[in-house]
C-alpha cells in the first residue's frame, strides 16, 4: 500500500497500526501467489504418503463420449459447418450461420473452448 | 404473452451494527462464512447473519493524467461489499480475494475483514478482541491458511480463531438429525463438492472437487445471450444473467428429451421467456406512424397560413392609414392652404410635388385592393388546402388492373433477389479464395505459380489485351466488388417493393419488441454446465459422473450407506428440478431396486452460517480455538481441528524444495 493511500483511508481503530504483509512479493505486478503457484508448490513437496491436499481431489476426466450440441440454439448437432467450425442442427440454422460475422462465430468457438488451433 | 422484465437490484449499503456492551464484555464469537460469491457475518448471538454482501472490492483506478500529489485527497475511495451499489458500473475495476475457492489475495481480504469489522460496529483499540469462526475451502492450501492466520492475528490480533468447512457446519449443525453417513453434494460459486461422510467423519481421500459452479453457468448464459442478440450486447450485463439464472432457470430430468420438445413449434411458443429490455421511448419517436406524420405536417401549415394572413392584415392596416394621410395632404392643397405647409408635408412622405401626390395614392389604392383580394382568396382555399400525400420517395404508378400489378412488384422483387445472390456468391467466392484448401483457393495459386514462372524467349505476355483479365481472377476481390450501382439499384427496388407492399419490408411496429430477449432452450442449457462441463471445454466428468465416481471408490456396504442419503446443498441447490435430475441419474447408475434418497436442506444458501453458529454453543467448540499463543509456539500454519475442519498436515521442511522450485 502507498503512503498515500493510507491518508486517504484512515485506517479502522481495531486494526493494529504496524501490520503489513510481509508475503507479499516485491514485484509489483504479480503481488500475490495464484492458486496455481500454490498447487504447484505444495506438488513440490515431499508430502508423507497418506496426505490428501487441495490438487489431489480434482475431479476425474470424463469418461464418456461429448455430446456434439449445436452451437446457436443448443440442439443436438450431426452436422459440423467446415469454414467456421461451428456445429449446427438443422438447414435453417445452417442459413443464419453463413450470415453470420467472424466476431460471433469465433465468440461461439471460445465459449466451447474450441478456439484453438491445435484442437 | 407474459413478458418478463429485468429487475436490476441495486445493493443496499449495510448500516454499522451497533456494539452493545453485551456483545463487547462476553468476547462473543463472530461466524464468518467467507464464500468464494458471498460473505455472510455476524455475531454467534445473532439469529440471523448481520451482514450478507458479495465477497468483491472495487478499486478505482488513478488517473493517470491527475497529479496524485493535488488529487490524492479526492480520489474516489475504495467500495467494498454492499457499499457497490450498481455493480455493472464499476465491473472492470472489481477484485475478489479467491482465486477459484481458495483465498489468495489477502490485501483484498484486509478490506473485507475491515469492512466486516466496522459495520459490526467493533470500535475497540488496536484489537478485534472476538474470536473468530472462519470456513475456508476443502483441503485448502496451507499456505492460504497460514497467511489467513497471519492477517487475522498480526492485523487484527483476534485472541482466537477456528476453521471449518462450510459444507460440514452445515449439515453436521444445521440438520434436525444428522445420519452418520452421508454423501454431501455441495454446489458453489466456483466449484461443486461431492463429500462422503462414514461414521461422521468426512472421508477426505474419496471427495472430489468440480472445478464449475455458478459462476460458470452465469457467464456462460451471460455469453451466449450476447451472441444471439449482438445489438444488445451492452445491455446485457453479467449481473442480469445472474437473474435469469435465480428467475427463469432451471435443470431438466432428461437433457436430451428436454430438446427434442423444443423442436416443436408450440412447445417452443408456450415455454419461451420473453424478457424486456430497458430502452429509450425517444428513440422511437422517429417511428411515428403515417398518419401521425401527416397530422404534423397538416399543423405545421395551418401554423403557416395564420403567421401570413396576419401579416398581411398588418400590411393592410399600414397602407390604409398611409392613403389616408395622403388624401389629407390632398384636401389641404385643393383648400388652397399656404405652399410651403404643403411642401412640408409632402417632404415627411418623400414626395416631390402635387402630380407625384396624386401618383402615389393611386399606387397605394392598388395595394390596399390586391391585399384585400389576397386575404380573400386565402380564406375561401384554407380549408381546401391539403398537404399533398407524400409517397415514399416513388410516386405511385397507375396500373390498369391488380393482376399487372402484381407482376410489377415480382418483378422488382426478383431483380432484389438477384442482386442479393450476386452479393452472396461474391462473398462466398471472397472467403473461398481467403482459405488454401478450398478449389477456388487452389485454382487461384495455380495461377499464380504460372505467372510467377519465367520462361525465356517467348515472353509475350500482355501482348493482348485479355491477358490482363488473369489478375482480375486472382484477386482477392474475385475480380468484381460490390458496386455502387448495385447498392443504389437495391435500394431502389426496396423503395418499390414498400410502395406496393408496404408490410413486405417494414420492421415490425412495437418498437419494445426489438428489445427483447427471447430466452428458450438456454434456460435449461446453461445449468447443464454442472453436468456437462465440456460444454465448456472442460475436460472434467460432470456432477452424476462424479457422484457415481466417488460412490466406486467405497465398498458395496458403504455405497448403499452413502446412496440411502443424498444431501444437496449450496447456492444452486434451489435450482428447479436439480433435486429430481440428480435421484434419476442416480438410480441409473445403483443396482437395480437399491434404496436412494436425495433430499435438500432447508436454508441451502445460509446453512452454513447457521451450522457454524451453532457449533459454537456444542461443546466442542471451546477447545477447538487456535490461539495467539498457539500461534506464535506452533508456527502460523498450525490450526485447531475438529469435526468439521479440515484435517492438519505439516507442510514438510523439504531440502530439495528450492530445487524443485526452479
Amino acid at each position: 500500500m502507498s503512503a498515500d493511500e493510507i491518508r486517504t483511508e484512515p485506517k479502522p481503530v481495531f486494526k493494529t497500526a504496524s501490520f503489513y504483509h510481509n508475503s507479499k512479493s516485491s514485484v509489483k505486478k504479480r503481488a500475490w501467489k495464484s492458486l496455481k503457484q500454490i498447487i504447484s508448490t505444495e506438488k513440490a513437496l515431499p508430502w508423507p504418503e497418506n496426505v490428501v491436499h487441495y490438487s489431489s481431489i480434482n475431479a476425474p476426466p470424463s469418461f464418456k463420449p461429448a455430446e456434439k450440441f449445436s452451437d446457436l440454439s443448443g440442439l443436438p448437432a450431426p452436422y459440423t459447418d467446415p469454414q467456421t467450425r461451428l456445429r449446427f442442427a438443422n438447414k435453417e440454422e445452417y442459413a443464419t450461420l453463413i450470415g453470420l460475422p467472424m466476431d460471433i462465430t469465433a465468440g461461439y468457438l471460445a465459449l466451447r473452448g474450441a478456439s484453438s488451433i491445435v484442437g | 404473452m407474459e413478458i418478463l422484465e429485468f429487475k436490476d437490484l441495486k445493493c443496499v449499503p449495510d448500516i454499522v451494527h451497533p456494539y452493545t456492551p453485551s456483545l463487547r464484555n462476553n468476547s462473543t464469537p463472530i461466524i464468518i462464512d467467507n464464500g468464494s460469491y458471498q460473505c455472510r457475518a455476524g455475531w454467534a448471538t445473532s439469529s440471523e447473519p448481520l451482514l450478507i454482501f458479495k465477497n468483491l472490492i472495487a478499486k478505482p483506478r488513478k488517473e493517470r493524467s491527475k497529479k496524485d500529489t493535488v488529487e490524492a485527497s479526492q480520489a474516489p475511495q475504495l467500495q467494498v461489499g454492499n457499499d457497490i451499489i450498481n455493480i455493472e458500473a464499476v465491473r472492470f475495476q472489481l477484485k475478489t480475494q479467491f482465486d477459484r475457492n481458495v483465498v489468495t489475495h489477502f490485501e483484498a481480504q484486509e478490506h473485507l475483514f475491515d469492512y466486516t469489522f466496522a459495520h459490526l460496529g467493533i470500535d475497540s483499540e488496536n484489537s478485534v478482541p472476538h474470536p473468530i469462526v472462519l470456513t475456508e475451502a476443502v483441503l485448502n492450501p496451507n499456505s492460504s491458511r497460514q497467511l489467513m492466520s497471519e492477517l487475522l492475528f498480526e492485523c487484527y490480533s483476534v485472541p482466537g480463531v477456528s476453521y471449518g468447512i462450510d459444507c460440514l457446519y452445515s449439515y453436521h449443525f444445521n440438520e434436525v438429525k444428522p445420519q452418520e453417513n452421508a454423501l454431501i453434494i455441495n454446489l458453489g460459486y466456483h466449484t461443486c463438492h461431492v463429500v462422503p461422510i462414514i461414521g461422521k467423519k468426512m472421508v477426505f481421500e474419496n471427495t472430489r472437487r468440480l472445478n464449475t459452479g455458478g459462476f460458470h453457468i452465469i457467464s456462460f448464459l451471460h455469453r451466449i445471450l450476447q451472441l444471439k442478440y449482438p445489438a444488445h450486447a451492452t445491455s446485457i450485463t453479467l449481473s442480469r444473467a445472474e437473474e435469469l439464472l435465480h428467475s427463469i432457470c432451471a435443470i431438466a430430468l432428461d437433457y436430451r428429451k428436454e430438446l427434442n420438445r423444443w423442436t416443436d413449434p408450440l412447445y417452443y411458443e408456450e415455454n419461451i421467456k420473453r424478457i424486456q429490455l430497458p430502452y429509450n421511448a425517444s428513440l422511437v419517436s422517429s417511428a411515428l406512424t403515417l398518419e401521425q406524420q401527416k397530422e404534423r405536417k397538416r399543423e405545421l401549415a395551418r401554423r403557416l397560413t395564420e403567421i401570413n394572413a396576419r401579416k398581411r392584415e398588418e400590411r393592410l392596416i399600414e397602407d390604409e392609414e398611409k392613403l389616408n394621410q395622403l388624401l389629407y395632404i390632398q384636401e389641404m392643397t385643393e383648400a388652397g392652404v399656404d405652399k410651403e405647409e404643403i411642401d412640408r408635408a409632402c417632404a415627411d412622405y418623400q414626395i416631390k410635388n402635387v402630380q407625384d401626390l396624386q401618383k402615389h395614392i393611386n399606387n397605394l389604392n392598388q395595394k390596399i385592393e390586391k391585399t384585400k383580394q389576397k386575404i380573400i382568396a386565402a380564406n375561401t382555399t384554407d380549408e381546401v388546402e391539403e398537404p399533398v400525400a407524400k409517397q415514399a420517395k416513388h410516386t405511385k404508378m397507375v396500373f390498369e388492373n391488380e393482376k399487372e400489378m402484381h407482376l410489377f412488384v415480382q418483378n422488382a422483387k426478383k431483380m432484389r433477389q438477384e442482386i442479393l445472390n450476386k452479393k452472396m456468391t461474391r462473398k462466398q467466392r471472397k472467403q473461398d479464395m481467403a482459405k488454401r484448401r478450398t478449389a477456388a483457393g487452389q485454382e487461384r495459386m495455380r495461377i499464380i505459380s504460372q505467372l510467377a514462372r519465367k520462361e525465356k524467349g517467348n515472353d509475350d505476355f500482355g501482348l493482348r489485351d485479355e491477358d490482363w483479365d488473369i489478375y482480375k481472377a486472382i484477386s482477392k476481390d474475385g475480380g468484381d466488388s460490390d458496386s455502387e450501382a448495385e447498392n443504389e439499384k437495391l435500394l431502389e427496388l426496396d423503395d418499390i417493393i414498400r410502395t406496393y407492399e408496404p408490410s413486405e419490408l417494414d420492421e415490425t411496429l412495437n418498437p419494445g419488441e426489438t428489445h427483447q430477449l427471447h430466452v428458450g432452450i438456454e434456460r435449461y442449457r446453461a445449468p447443464e454446465l454442472i453436468f456437462k462441463p465440456y460444454m465448456l471445454g472442460s475436460s472434467e466428468a460432470g456432477l452424476s459422473e462424479v457422484i457415481g465416481y466417488v460412490l466406486s471408490l467405497f465398498n458395496n456396504e458403504d455405497q448403499l450407506k452413502l446412496a440411502e442419503n443424498v444431501v444437496i446443498m449450496g447456492g444452486l441447490a434451489n435450482l428447479p428440478g436439480l433435486q429430481e435430475r440428480i435421484l434419476s441419474d442416480l438410480i441409473s447408475i445403483r443396482p437395480f431396486q437399491s434404496i436412494v434418497n436425495v433430499r435438500t436442506v432447508k436454508n441451502p444458501s445460509l446453512g452454513a452460517w447457521h451450522g457454524a453458529k451453532k457449533w459454537t454453543k456444542s461443546g466442542e467448540f471451546k477447545g477447538s480455538f487456535l490461539t495467539k499463543k498457539m500461534y506464535e509456539e506452533f508456527g502460523s500454519e498450525y490450526f485447531k481441528t475438529h469435526v468439521a475442519s479440515n484435517p492438519f498436515y505439516h507442510t514438510p521442511k523439504g531440502q530439495n524444495v528450492d530445487i524443485e522450485m526452479v
